[in-house]
């Protein structure tokens, strides 16, 4: 049961939602989901096997074109897929990197042999990526990044410092942003590479980030990488990056929105029962219209999910439309996140270590808006791209 | 066919509904041209003959025929009032058109005929169903109406009043000019002004109707509004996003201003997001969703506070160049902040989604 209306998303989606749900029920059982709570916080959303079950099973790469071994679903199916994963609480971190971004943009870069040898890898479920694209001079102008390859032989010789690279100590391989021509202007002197982070010369340190999960620094000295794994040509890497984002930004924010949506679900049944002080809080006027407010950014929060994926499944790069949509979502859920806070009050401060905590989740929520906020391009950037690129704004 | 029946309008495609945006958008610019909104606003003459026009166009039957036009297109047709600044009495007609349409009685199928000629304007009056405590009730005893109502539009020019009554659940139609009934014109924020109406055992022909087909109009008259207030948001917004781009200050173009960039990037995140709340609620009537209210409600609860940023961020981004009434910019201020805050606005909306959520507060 959710607080909102089920969208619908056309029959095809309605009849693929179902599909998901009956194997999720199969495979994530409630002994698999004990086990996975039974985790430290910044290990859980993340399990090896259970991304390969997954693989196993043909759920990587749903939205994928049959070409590419997938399943070739229209944005909408993609939708409700993610949609049901993250209401189910499954752990899908590990391979979404590489399912998301990675084989989005081999699909429009990679060469023949990259295809097939890292797609049906990815398929697998067993290949997991982290992207590594922030450097310490190079966050929101991340074109000004000089992370440095040098041709060697049939190498390239990588030496610089990446940041901030979520799932960073959990994965295989980085999908590095470099530098590779240091004269050109600074957006065509870029290439990507697949690192592979057991290679002599990668330092990888992890940090605990606010929400609650770690993310990495890496330094790369002298780091030898093959040349074939180059994505794309040597100083293409701008388009190479850039490409693979308006897909991705769709799926990712899909994912955000069923994780608030599963949030609030938990807030208004949790306030439809409770009483604090011997008052039930279901009757507080106050209370009552800040969860209508948050009911009605919500269904506006699904609504822009929904344009960007039919905007996909038109052909189209929804490019400030997905800016719109990751704004709003992310701003929804530091709103989502305060709001919960003002309603339970101090119980609101206390976390899930609590057995005390009314809804442990909801802080653990605001301090993870704010990785939604800055992550992949902060929303003060989002808001140049709405305001030049959606109304063409002169820079 | 009345509004506790279906509302289908399913054989209209997206490419449809852009074209009659587009005629709707080509005739107002022509009949009802922006520099000469306000001054028409007031002429009674001016509205008659533009009323014509528009049932010579069908939009005088908008909520009669849903197969042929359902909840989308209306909205369509207020969103395009809204940004033409035209104050045709549409809100009578629909409100009317779902009551009445396929009723029987000789008296209402008359004044329907003539409302889709042209000849009959109708103010609406929700009364008890109005969703604002203030905007008071009428009753009905038999063949007569008494009670008071405010708030309601276009009472000066109309030929007939439509009046929703609680007790018994019902709707009536009253004639102007009608024994024991008062128009007093209340000025405000709106332009035109709303009227409040006096009933004292007036004549009135009457139906009776399900209290849930009297809020599910209710529902549609909020809806309207939100339309009409989201084009008139819109059309301010475009009037500032242009005028950004040409007028410098500093010696360079104020678009160029990152805080007036990120300024006008909230507006059209709440323009979009108003639009696409409206048309999914829209939508999910038009395809008899059974909670196509709790999408109605969603939409106005956003839709209120958004919109009315927008105007206010409108006007500061025009600066003083739009604060002048002569110019487009005030007008949809007050249309905006009218049609948002009547029929219990945003907290009203808010009010209901609670109930949706959580069930009725004790």
């Amino acid at each position: 049961m959710t607080a909102l209306p089920a969208l619908s998303m056309g029959p095809a989606a309605n009849a693929f939602r179902k599909e998901v749900r009956a194997w999720l029920a199969k495979h994530w059982t409630a002994e698999k989901q004990a086990a996975h709570l039974r985790k430290p916080f910044k290990d859980r959303g993340y399990d090896n096997e259970f991304s390969k079950l997954m693989g196993r099973d043909g759920w990587i790469g749903v939205g994928w074109p049959k070409q590419f071994g997938g399943q070739g679903r229209s944005a909408s199916e993609q939708i409700a897929f993610v949609t049901e994963v993250a209401n189910s609480g499954a752990p899908a971190h590990a391979h979404n990197t590489s399912e998301s971004i990675v084989a989005q943009a081999l699909f429009l870069h990679g060469s023949k042999e990259q295809q097939d040898e890292w797609l049906p890898f990815i398929r697998s479920g067993a290949c997991f990526f982290a992207l590594g694209y922030s450097e310490p001079e190079a966050g929101s102008d991340l074109a000004a990044l000089r992370t440095r390859a040098v041709r060697d032989g049939g190498d390239w010789i990588v030496n610089g410092q990446k940041l901030w690279s979520t799932g960073g100590d959990k994965a295989d391989y980085m999908w590095l942003a470099v530098r590779t021509d240091p004269e050109a202007k600074k957006h065509a002197g870029i290439s990507v590479l697949m690192v592979d982070l057991r290679s002599p010369g990668v330092t990888i340190r992890p940090s605990m980030a606010l929400y609650g999960k770690t993310f990495s620094a890496q330094f790369y000295d002298d780091v030898r990488v093959p040349a074939k794994n180059m994505v794309g040509a040597v100083n293409t890497g701008w388009k190479v990056i850039t490409d693979a984002l308006a897909a991705e930004r769709v799926m990712i924010g899909a994912t955000r929105m069923a994780h608030l949506e599963r949030a609030f679900d938990h807030l208004t049944e949790y306030l439809k029962t409770a009483v604090i002080g011997g008052r039930a809080l279901r009757n507080d006027p106050v209370i009552r219209d800040r969860v209508g407010a948050l009911a009605a950014d919500l269904e506006v929060a699904r609504q822009f999910q929904v344009r960007n994926a039919q905007l996909v499944e038109q052909g189209k790069v929804p490019i400030h439309e997905a800016a719109m949509g990751k704004v709003f979502t992310s701003e929804l859920q530091e709103r989502l996140g305060q709001a919960a806070l003002d309603i339970l009050g101090s119980g609101g401060l206390l976390s899930e270590d609590s057995a005390s905590a009314p809804l442990g989740e909801m802080e653990q929520l605001l301090r993870h808006s704010i990785m939604g906020m800055i992550g992949g391009g902060t929303n003060e950037i989002q808001r140049n791209v709405i305001a030049q690129r959606g109304l063409e704004l002169p820079r | 066919m009345s509004a506790s029946q279906s509302h289908k309008a399913e054989g209209i495609s997206d490419v449809e509904r852009g074209l009659l945006r587009d005629s709707v958008r080509e005739f107002l610019s022509k009949r009802w041209p922006s520099e000469h909104a306000v001054e028409q606003s007031g002429k009674a003459d001016a509205m008659a003959m533009l009323w014509r026009d528009l049932a010579g166009q069908g939009l005088t039957t908008l909520g009669a025929y849903p197969a042929e036009a359902g909840l989308r297109e209306t909205l369509l047709v207020f969103e395009e009032l809204g940004r033409a600044s035209c104050p045709a009495p549409l809100l009578g007609a629909v409100g009317a058109n779902l009551a009445l349409a396929g009723q029987q009685s000789n008296a209402m199928r008359a004044m329907l005929e003539d409302l889709h000629q042209g000849k009959a304007m109708v103010a609406l009056a929700l009364g008890v169903f109005d969703g604002d405590a203030a905007a008071g009730q009428v009753d009905c005893r038999g063949d007569a109406l008494s009670g008071k109502v405010s708030f309601v539009e276009a009472a000066e020019t109309a030929t007939h009043f439509v009046v929703l009554t609680g007790e018994p659940a019902g709707v009536t139609v009253v004639t102007s000019g009608a024994p024991g009934m008062q128009i007093e014109v209340t000025p405000g924020l709106a332009v035109p002004p709303f009227s409040e109406l006096t009933f004292d055992n007036t004549p009135a022909t009457r139906l009776d109707l399900l209290p849930n087909a009297l809020a599910d109009i209710a529902w549609v008259a909020r809806l309207a509004c939100a339309g009409r207030a989201l084009g008139a948001a819109e059309r301010a917004f475009e009037l500032a996003v242009d005028n950004a781009k040409i007028r410098k200050q500093f010696g360079q173009l104020i678009g160029q201003f990152q805080a007036v960039q990120h300024k006008l990037a909230n507006c059209l995140i709440s323009l979009d997001g108003a639009r696409l709340a409206l048309d999914a609620a829209a939508a999910a009537r038009d395809n008899s969703n059974p909670e196509w209210h709790v999408f109605a409600a969603s939409a106005l609860a956003f839709a209120g506070p958004a919109l009315r940023t927008v105007s206010i961020e409108t006007h500061r981004a025009l600066g003083a160049i739009g604060y002048a009434e002569e110019h487009e910019a005030p007008r949809h201020f007050r249309r905006v902040h009218a049609d948002l805050v009547r029929f219990g606005g945003a907290l009203g909306a808010r009010a209901a989604l609670a109930d949706f959520m959580l069930g009725p507060a004790a």
